[in-house]
């Protein structure tokens, strides 16, 4: 109840709500293009970093229709690795009007999380292209999920999401091509300053699943002493400020579109 | 086939689920498109859950109601089951709605284990998504 409340809150709630004390549990964020295998890769990633003092959250975000505002979240069908264990909570949420790969309120959602005191935290984009990347802000360690015919895709993305990420996954690396895909990302990576692993995985068959959980566990390790925080807060304050906006955008009356773009400007600015 | 928007099923969320054996989901998933194109947030659990999992999923989602697709005949006792798991989960007043191949003589026993509403194939898209707005309204 308490999720559901914080996911569907108004920029209002948001701003009254006690502010939690954020950053308790890592955030995992696992992001890439559609059908690139992120549902399944999550299910068995889980399944593998779930233990007894460690219970897992994860966050399933698929797209909501700009037509009638609803939504079809099946991110669980794909979970089959942990369909049923008790350590493990999954909870599918619809992007809304987020546009960042997320949803609104996510910071939150986040935050109501931290409550329950869970080990780790998982977030699943919804497919994102190429500069969908505002689970930056919100995540220790970002996972970029790539898989086999995305070569292209990986040079068009040379300078968007592939340089924000920290761990790469081919995933569906039983497929041909996978390789190729490999020494693309390699070759781009290169001119990267930060280093970042690029492992093969086989979310199908489980192989490769234990070398991201390690590349992760390590990167968790390095990356222990950065200052997540205010980052997060920059975020939160920047999807509540976008939000407002457009509930003003919405006020604008059909007759004042037809104003100087300079005056509506100041007028909208002023309504904020 | 897709049904107009009904403003009551704005952020309503729905798991729409299919205990049992039977493999088809045709049904489940036109169902699903149509409540989405109504505006509702619908959760699809995929094939052959067991009650017990649908009942948590339902819970740990925290939906505003529960459709259950069944064509393989025992839909008394898989709802049956569910209403258990559900009430030891402490969330036996969820709205449930069945689907399916239910035969008319089936109906008052669904709805005597306090299901809200059993819809057949033979009924229009429209007017399921309808009754199912008007009672989570």
């Amino acid at each position: 109840m308490a999720i559901s409340r914080a996911a569907a809150s108004s920029v209002a709630e948001a701003l009254t709500a006690p502010n939690t004390a954020p950053g308790a549990a890592p955030v995992i964020g696992v992001t890439g293009a559609p059908g690139a295998g992120k549902s399944t890769l999550i299910g068995r990633l889980v399944a593998r970093r779930v233990r007894d003092d460690r219970t897992m959250a994860v966050l399933a975000i698929d797209p909501s229709s700009p037509r009638s505002g609803g939504s079809l979240l099946g991110d669980r069908i794909r979970m089959e690795a942990i369909s049923g264990d008790p350590r493990v909570y999954i909870r599918s949420l619809p992007s809304a009007g987020a546009h960042d790969g997320l949803t609104d309120n996510i910071a939150e959602v986040l935050g109501v999380l931290d409550a329950f005191g869970f080990g780790e935290v998982l977030i699943e984009t919804v497919g994102v292209g190429q500069a969908e990347y505002g689970v930056r802000a919100l995540a220790a360690a970002e996972v970029l999920v790539l898989m086999p015919g995305a070569g292209d895709y990986v040079q068009a993305m040379k300078a968007g999401i592939i340089e924000t990420a920290d761990i790469f996954v081919v995933n569906k690396a039983e497929l041909p091509g996978a390789e190729r895909l490999e020494a693309e990302l390699l070759a781009v990576l290169e001119r990267r300053e930060v280093k970042a692993p690029v492992i093969r995985v086989s979310a199908v068959s489980d192989e490769g699943v234990a070398a991201l959980s390690e590349a992760i566990d390590a990167f968790l390790q390095e990356s222990r002493e950065r200052e997540t925080q205010a980052a997060r807060q920059r975020f939160r304050l920047q999807s509540l400020v976008q939000r407002r906006l457009r509930e003003v955008l919405d006020q604008v009356a059909c007759e004042q579109w037809r104003l100087p773009l300079a005056d509506l400007y100041c007028s909208v600015l002023k309504r904020l | 086939m897709s049904a107009t928007a009904q403003p009551g099923l704005r952020g309503k969320r729905i798991l729409l689920a299919k205990p049992g054996l039977d493999g088809h989901d045709v049904g489940a998933k036109v169902i699903a498109l149509a409540l989405r194109d109504a505006g509702a947030d619908v959760i699809y659990t995929g094939l052959r859950k067991s009650p017990a999992y649908i009942a948590q999923a339902a819970v740990d989602e925290d939906v505003d109601a529960l459709g259950l697709s069944i064509l393989s005949g025992s839909h008394v006792e898989l709802v049956a089951q569910t209403f258990d798991e559900l009430a030891a989960r402490g969330a036996g007043d969820m709205a449930v709605f069945v689907g399916g191949t239910i035969p008319a003589a089936d109906r008052e026993a669904l709805e005597a284990l306090g299901v809200k509403g059993v819809f057949n194939s033979d009924m229009r898209l429209a007017d399921v998504v309808a009754q199912v707005a008007r009672a989570l309204a």
